[in-house]
């Protein structure tokens, strides 16, 4: 294939550019971009985000490899995003290639696409951008002179539903892999080699997955029988990789020139959560628990301000209010915030861990307007199950609390569909609101407000739900409604997610390879921007199921037999199957696994990582 | 805190380039905001929780146009030596965004909008122009005594809001137009409908502003 040099091709892109909507999505040159001249370097890597650039820019994953990898002065990282559906629709009429926002080059140039995945309802984009890079869809239709496409993120700690279009997933933290992803394939193109052997250096280093290399079999009723590895390069299972200590924060962040969702100097405070919420993704998959130091978060949030010019800051993590040092923190935030004349955006504060001591630091930090909390369900009984153990009596004490302090506004944030839920727990979300509410206008007045975000369970690899059944739309909409009848009136605001979006999150993220073809012909069908309302269209998805002869409710709706081999059992977090399996028996006896930074429970990370936590002493992990 | 008498107010003029041709005029207040307080002057803000930049553009640049001669105001706690401003700004710029001069004003003049009366721009097309058409457009256009046109919703007239319309080059350079359009509060002529009006709706050009010029200033 023949490419324009990027001068034409940036000349005829510039003739599109004033015939779309906002224009400045495309065209980089932001401050703190790193433009490398393209021939001045060995290895090019195209790091994507599968959304626009409104939306992608603001992630901190693709920031942090961006300023990883354009360290090395032999590497150039550019980025690229989705096109928005009338500049995607200006390309093809024009015949030009999706391209790079620094050096304007098509992506099919670049020697590696790196593509970050977080959630699954970016699959169809992440098919699209191939197609508009020009890249084939299938892994195996490429040749050695194209490039290596790589994916990470959450959503690939079930690789199985994107597995054909992948060369190679990096599984976990990417801060290392990504560097020994690009020392391998430099080293392959020094030494040559078919692109074959390019894939089985890849899948010798350590949480990287080459799914070309590992042959799946199922039994007569559709379950998994085995997945195999066809090479002696292919291990199983493939663990995680994690960071010993977090590295330094991002300091040196992109600043858009137009509008993006979340314009902030971001610092992770910490990684992981120890609470065990057995629904939770993110806080199974990110073990251990590890803090970086207070000096360290104020430092860099000076520094993030000063490259930025930015107004608002950002602390990130699973729970902030369980942060060791929350207190000296939020003092040494004031300081920093009247200092600088910046505003804090805290999310995620647990409610058992509130004191009134943290309330009154906290009033300071960001006085006025609105606070959140997430109970999740609205019964002491089914918080138990979900082991997310807060009675309705601490509950209505910390929201009291909040009022007095000054908020008037309370977001509250549960999910509807969790196992082993009744309509009573339903009723109960919308008895707690009003007391609440009640509550809430005793201290404030009229003032007081109430903001109910509901969203719906879908049972996630690799965690102790993992093989419950994802509630039938019949059901969810029956709940919303009663939710919706109850949560009516002036004070009282109530979303919620569209069940059919959860329903196509339930299926891609327990989809096993076959589900691949599905994402395939969805996309086909006319599926982009599934995680958007305007766009997200479900028959896209029912006709895929249809052609390539699946049945969804297989997925999504079947509870999995505790001795099934799962479409990710080879794919290893450090919290043993084991585990999960007795924390989900726990969970059907009501039975509450406390923190477990009080007492060790043995998920297993401390065994699979053990040597990783001996070689580095001050990583700040907070497993006892 | 600074007393009130330190309070200096300072006119930055300075381009928009390529790279910033396609960001638009609320995104440039924001962009601005940053490089103030990248720069690390000591700025003033507004009141309030959510303190911004005190900060005054000129003149909204319509998106897709380049432009030499920018203005803002903006206002500092305490006077410093003008070319340690300059600098200082020049450093926390982004790519496309020079500082061409950096000036101390009275802290009573009006604020810059109210100020302006016009804008020069001047038209470089993608693809050659024969110049004698182009003349012959231009003249058509201006022997017209109204130019009757609606932009959202309303109905007014673009001929009066031309103060001056030539085409330049030709020969050895690339043939263009020259403009001048009135730019009044409630009255200000756009290059591009002038151009819509000289039939170039579909025609790809470029749009410099050059010049803003002020009734007192």
């Amino acid at each position: 294939m023949t490419y324009l040099s990027s001068e034409s091709l940036w000349r005829r892109v510039e003739r599109l550019l004033p015939t779309v909507v906002k224009p400045g999505r495309y065209v980089g040159g932001e401050i703190n971009q790193i433009v490398k001249p393209w021939d001045s370097v060995q290895t090019h890597i195209a790091l994507v985000f599968p959304d626009i650039y409104d939306l992608g820019q603001s992630n901190l994953g693709i920031a942090i490899l961006y300023d990883t990898l354009n360290q090395r002065e032999d590497i150039a990282a550019e980025r690229a995003f989705s096109p928005w559906t009338d500049m995607e629709a200006a390309l093809r009429e024009t015949e030009i290639p999706l391209f790079s926002l620094e050096n304007k080059r098509p992506l099919a140039d670049f020697d590696i696409i790196g593509v970050s995945l977080p959630y699954e309802t970016l699959y169809t984009n992440f098919l699209n951008i191939l197609d508009l890079a020009r890249v084939p869809i299938y892994s195996q239709e490429r040749t050695k002179d194209q490039p290596l496409i790589i994916a990470g993120g959450e959503s690939v700690y079930n690789p199985e539903p994107v597995a054909p279009f992948v060369d190679a997933f990096t599984i976990g933290e990417g801060e290392e892999v990504i560097l020994e992803i690009v020392e391998a394939y430099q080293t392959w193109q020094k030494v040559g080699g078919s692109r074959y052997d390019l894939l089985i250096h890849l899948a010798e280093i350590p949480g990287v997955y080459v799914p070309s290399l590992y042959e799946v079999t199922y039994q007569d009723d559709g379950t998994i029988a085995d997945v195999a590895p066809t090479h002696p390069a292919a291990k199983t299972p493939i663990t995680k990789r994690i960071m010993a200590k977090l590295p330094p924060p991002l300091t040196h962040f992109i600043v858009p020139n137009i509008e993006t969702v979340q314009e902030r100097v971001s610092v992770e405070i910490m990684r992981g959560c120890t609470r065990g919420c057995r629904f939770c993704h993110a806080g199974m998959v990110n073990r251990p628990i590890r803090e970086r130091s207070l000096e360290e978060i104020l430092t860099a949030l000076r520094r993030g301000l000063d490259q930025t010019g930015y107004e608002n800051l950002s602390l990130l993590s699973l729970s902030s209010s369980d942060y060791s040092q929350i207190i000296p923190l939020i003092e040494g935030l004031r300081e920093l915030l009247t200092e600088r004349r910046v505003d804090i955006t805290l999310p995620s504060l647990r409610i058992e861990s509130f004191s009134e001591e943290l309330m009154d630091a906290l009033q300071t930090l960001t006085p006025g307007g609105g606070f959140t909390l997430a109970p999740e369900a609205g019964t002491e009984r089914l918080r138990n199950i979900i082991n997310k153990p807060i009675s309705n009596q601490e509950l209505l004490e910390t929201t009291r609390s909040i009022f007095k302090h000054g908020w008037y506004s309370i977001k509250l944030y549960f999910m509807i569909g969790h196992p082993q839920e009744t309509l009573e727990d339903i009723q109960a979300i919308v008895d707690l609101c009003k007391t609440i509410l009640k509550e809430g206008r005793k201290l404030v007045g009229g003032r007081a407000r109430l903001h109910a975000g509901i969203s719906t369970f879908i049972p996630k690899p690799h965690t102790p739900f993992q093989w419950a059944a994802f509630d039938t739309l019949d059901s969810i909409k029956n709940k919303l409604e009663i939710l919706r009848s109850g949560l009516h009136g002036a004070k009282i605001k109530m979303t919620w997610n569209d069940p059919q979006e959860s329903l196509l999150e339930a299926w891609l993220s327990r989809g096993d390879r076959r589900m691949a073809d599905v994402v395939y012909h969805a996309w086909r069908n006319g599926a982009r921007f599934d995680a958007w309302r305007e766009h997200f269209n479900i028959e896209h998805w029912q006709q895929a199921f249809e052609t390539v002869g699946l049945d969804p409710g297989f997925y999504s709706h079947r509870a999995r037999d505790l001795d099934e081999t799962l479409p990710w059992d080879h794919i290893y977090t450090g919290v043993r199957k084991d585990f999960l399996k007795k924390d989900y028996r726990w969970s059907l006896e009501g039975r509450v696994r406390p923190d477990c930074r009080e007492r060790c429970y043995g998920c297993g990370i401390l065994t699979a990582f053990n040597e990783l936590r001996l070689k580095s002493p001050d990583g700040g992990w907070k497993c006892p | 805190m600074s007393g009130q008498e330190d309070i200096t107010r300072i006119r930055v003029q300075y381009t928009k380039g390529h790279e910033l041709r396609f960001i638009g005029h609320l995104d440039m207040q924001r962009l601005w905001e940053r490089l103030l307080r990248r720069s690390g002057l000591p700025i003033r803000y507004t009141q309030g929780y959510h303190p911004r930049a005190r900060l005054n553009l000129a003149s909204a640049l319509p998106l897709g146009f380049i432009s030499d001669a920018e203005l803002l105001d903006f206002w500092m706690n305490e006077p410093l030596p003008l070319e340690d401003i300059r600098e200082r700004l020049s450093t926390a710029a982004p790519p496309g965004l020079t500082i061409v001069s950096v000036q101390d004003v009275d802290l009573r003049e009006d604020a810059l909008q109210v100020q302006m009366t016009a804008s020069e721009f001047q038209v470089s097309f993608f693809d050659r122009q024969e110049k004698a058409e182009l003349k012959g457009k231009v003249e058509a256009l201006l022997s017209q005594e109204e130019i009757i046109r609606t932009r959202r919703k309303k109905t007014y007239d673009l001929r009066p809001l031309i103060l001056g319309l030539e085409v330049r080059g030709g020969d050895e350079s690339e043939v263009g137009l020259w403009m001048r359009l009135l730019a009044e509060p409630g009255a200000t002529g756009r290059p591009d409908e002038v151009m819509d009006e000289l039939g170039f709706e579909n025609t790809a050009y470029l749009v410099r502003r050059t010049r803003l010029i002020f009734s007192n200033y």
